[in-house]
């Protein structure tokens, strides 16, 4: 037997992907087709599935209503895509603020002296070692009518004797945005670094021996070889966004409603998982199609993998 | 769940002070007495229970249980507690429901303790274990639990109307009143469907459990108007948003408010002229609790007076255990005194008679959920 195993090859391999073939079938496979069949089903009054085949949730979640204010038999009910819209609009915002505040901190730390590159990256990822929750909450402390960032602008307004009005951030949308940018910021920073830091010095004096100035190399140079760690963040950034419900209901006070929000919704409050099901399908199949047509054009960052 | 991190946080601060200062506390000091770490002897059960489980698993509301009687529990019992949190009872029940989960305890509020039952997911309460005489009748044999044959009371209060004294010169009377634009972007609600939906049904003359999808209709509608002027749902600590300065008034519970109050007086509390929504908290035991003699020892030991007029210092609603007033009366006469002088705990009579109890509405349930989706996904 253990003979066999170390002439054949393939058994190898299968041994090697066992642990992980078996998660992802016991954990996420199998799952996944529950909430499958869960999606077609129907809720009791009392808030249990009820099997049975119908695509009542999704017709619901598209907004194809029968129950129409102008009287037609059929029309359409804006409610649940307006939400995958927000959803969507505050994860491309996220992940464009993500990028511009992580390139320049990960150009920074891959240019720098190899003793200190790894200190910044341990404060970059130091944050990570408090709980997500406590986190967000310390942004509710700065961002409250009498929070921190307030108070230190009012004792500002009247150094130079200005009327000062406190600002109204927390429970916004703007205050969601702030959260989420701040939550995923490292996950774009890593990849950034990993990609800039494999650059060849050789190619940056190559570039300056052919008379590029340094706006030139970066254009021409620079920027195209950290594209695949750019890619990769996105991925990491723009998913978990469009999934997240805690960020929105903290930050958010629970009316800024995102997709993750209204799935969660639906397995407790709510108490109708077939529609939570279904809302969650369509959230997975909407990641699908836009990480498919994203990487379709840029690639799945695995340039760094090969590196 | 999210603001006890920063209450254990100072609760450790305190703690690793105090062990520094005296060397140590909580733990068995020479003469056989259990301190807490916070410092307070535990007192003796009154009844001593057999227990043979080491373990108890609460499943309880955000911030509803004093620190000390954890501490002074698994002290005097060797068990360990576990201890899960929900902020609304669709929560509770969603998860109870789904099965899998081993609690010994949990805390319906009245309309859902029928529905529980219905589903099978409660188990009947031996009363010779359970210290029935503690309590002020008014609170036992309430139409969800006739009999008390599933739950014994925990605590009661309303949903009424508060608001800032300082910040709202024209306060609200009535829950219709809170559709005034000048309360809009300024007021912080309960994250609750029954609450919310029952009382704008109030508001339109309605019966706050009605079942007419008609009448729910135009709830909805109304209801929506309303929607984008809130500011904040909360249900896990809605006065922090208000003593913060973030709101000015809102719907909120008894005992949030009356911490309000002792925090700044300006914060008042409003029966609105509809009646106010009523509410009783109750303990009761899933079907198949894995450790039901801690469960009853828990009750027994946490509902003697003179553990439970703790309820009156950390969670100060209405107090249904006739043992614990009679307690603080002699023995807490501040908290005595700040609770019976407050119309927030203390209700009045007639606020009480002209009051609404929210019950299970059965098969219009999912209509409630669906409103209560539509409504905040809307806007």
């Amino acid at each position: 037997m253990l003979k066999r195993l170390r002439e054949n090859k393939s058994s190898q391999g299968t041994l090697l992907i066992s642990p992980t073939l078996v998660f992802m079938v016991g954990l996420l496979i199998i799952p996944l087709i529950l909430t499958l069949i869960i999606s077609f089903g129907k809720r009791s009054a009392d808030g249990n599935v009820i099997y049975t085949f119908g695509l009542h949730n999704y017709i619901r979640i598209l907004g194809i209503s029968s129950d129409c204010p102008g009287g037609q038999a059929i029309c359409f009910d804006p409610l649940y895509a307006n939400i995958l819209w927000r959803s969507l609009t505050l994860a491309f915002n996220s992940t464009v603020l993500v990028i511009a505040l992580a390139y320049p901190l990960a150009y920074f730390i891959a240019r720098a002296h190899p003793m200190k590159r790894n200190t910044f990256l341990f404060m970059v990822l130091v944050p990570l070692w408090t709980n997500f929750v406590i986190r967000v909450y310390a942004w509710m402390m700065l961002l409250r009518t009498q929070g921190v960032i307030n108070s230190l602008l009012g004792w500002l307004a009247g150094l130079v004797g200005l009327h000062f009005t406190p600002l109204e951030m927390l429970y916004t949308p703007g205050a969601v945005l702030v959260g989420m940018v701040y939550e995923f910021l490292p996950f774009m920073i890593l990849p950034i670094f990993t990609s800039l830091e494999k650059i060849d010095n050789s190619l940056y004096e190559a570039a300056a021996d052919l008379g590029a100035n340094p706006i030139r190399t970066f254009f021409r140079v620079t920027l195209p070889l950290s594209m695949p760690g750019v890619v990769a963040g996105t991925i990491l950034v723009f998913i978990p966004v469009m999934g997240t419900f805690i960020v929105s209901d903290l930050l958010g006070g629970k009316q800024v409603i995102l997709i993750g929000n209204l799935i969660q919704r639906q397995f407790l409050d709510a108490r109708d998982p077939t529609f939570g099901s279904a809302a969650s399908l369509i959230l997975m199949a909407m990641t699908l199609i836009v990480t498919f047509f994203y990487t379709r054009k840029f690639g799945f960052g695995e340039e760094i993998v090969a590196a | 769940m999210k603001n006890k991190f920063w209450k254990l946080l100072a609760v450790m601060m305190i703690a690793s002070l105090l062990l520094a200062a005296c060397g140590g506390g909580g733990a068995d000091t020479g003469g056989g007495e259990k301190v807490t770490s916070s410092g307070f002897v535990c007192p003796e059960p009154e009844v001593q229970m057999e227990v043979a489980s080491t373990e108890l698993n609460l499943f309880v509301w955000t911030e509803y249980i004093p620190t000390e009687w954890k501490e002074c529990f698994e002290m005097v019992y060797g068990v360990t507690i576990n201890h899960d949190e929900y902020s609304s009872n669709e929560e509770m029940y969603a998860k109870l429901s789904a099965g899998g989960a081993t609690y010994d305890l949990v805390q319906p509020t009245d309309y859902i303790v029928a529905l529980m039952i219905r589903q099978g997911l409660l188990q009947k309460l031996d009363h010779a274990k359970l210290p029935m005489a503690s309590f002020n009748p008014s609170y036992l044999d309430l139409t969800f639990d006739p009999g008390n044959e599933y739950t014994i009371p925990y605590q009661a209060g309303a949903d009424a109307l508060i608001y800032n004294a300082d910040a709202v010169p024209n306060p609200p009377a009535s829950y219709a009143d809170l559709w005034n634009p000048e309360y809009a972007g300024r007021m912080v609600f309960l994250d609750d469907s029954r609450v919310i939906i029952g009382m704008t049904l109030l508001t339109l003359g309605y019966d706050v459990n009605t079942k007419d999808p008609a009448q729910l209709e135009e709830a909805k509608n109304k209801l929506a108007e309303l929607i984008p002027g809130v500011k904040l749902f909360d249900s896990d600590s809605p006065k922090t948003a208000l003593i913060a300065g973030d709101v000015d008034l809102g719907i909120t519970w008894t005992g949030e408010a009356f911490t309000a109050n002792q925090e700044n007086p300006a914060f008042t509390f409003v029966y609105p002229t509809e009646g106010t929504i009523l509410w009783q908290d109750n303990w009761a035991m899933p079907t198949g609790a894995p450790h039901s003699d801690a469960a009853y020892a828990w009750i027994s030991y946490t509902m003697q007076g003179n553990m439970f007029w703790m309820m009156l210092r950390d969670f100060p609603y209405i107090n249904p255990s006739q043992a614990a007033l009679d307690y603080a009366k002699d023995n807490q006469t501040d908290l005595y005194d700040a609770y019976i002088n407050s119309t927030i705990t203390n209700m009045p009579a007639d606020a009480i008679a002209a009051g609404h109890y929210i019950e299970d509405v059965g098969d219009a349930t999912p209509l409630y959920d669906q409103i209560w989706t539509e409504i905040k996904g809307g806007q």
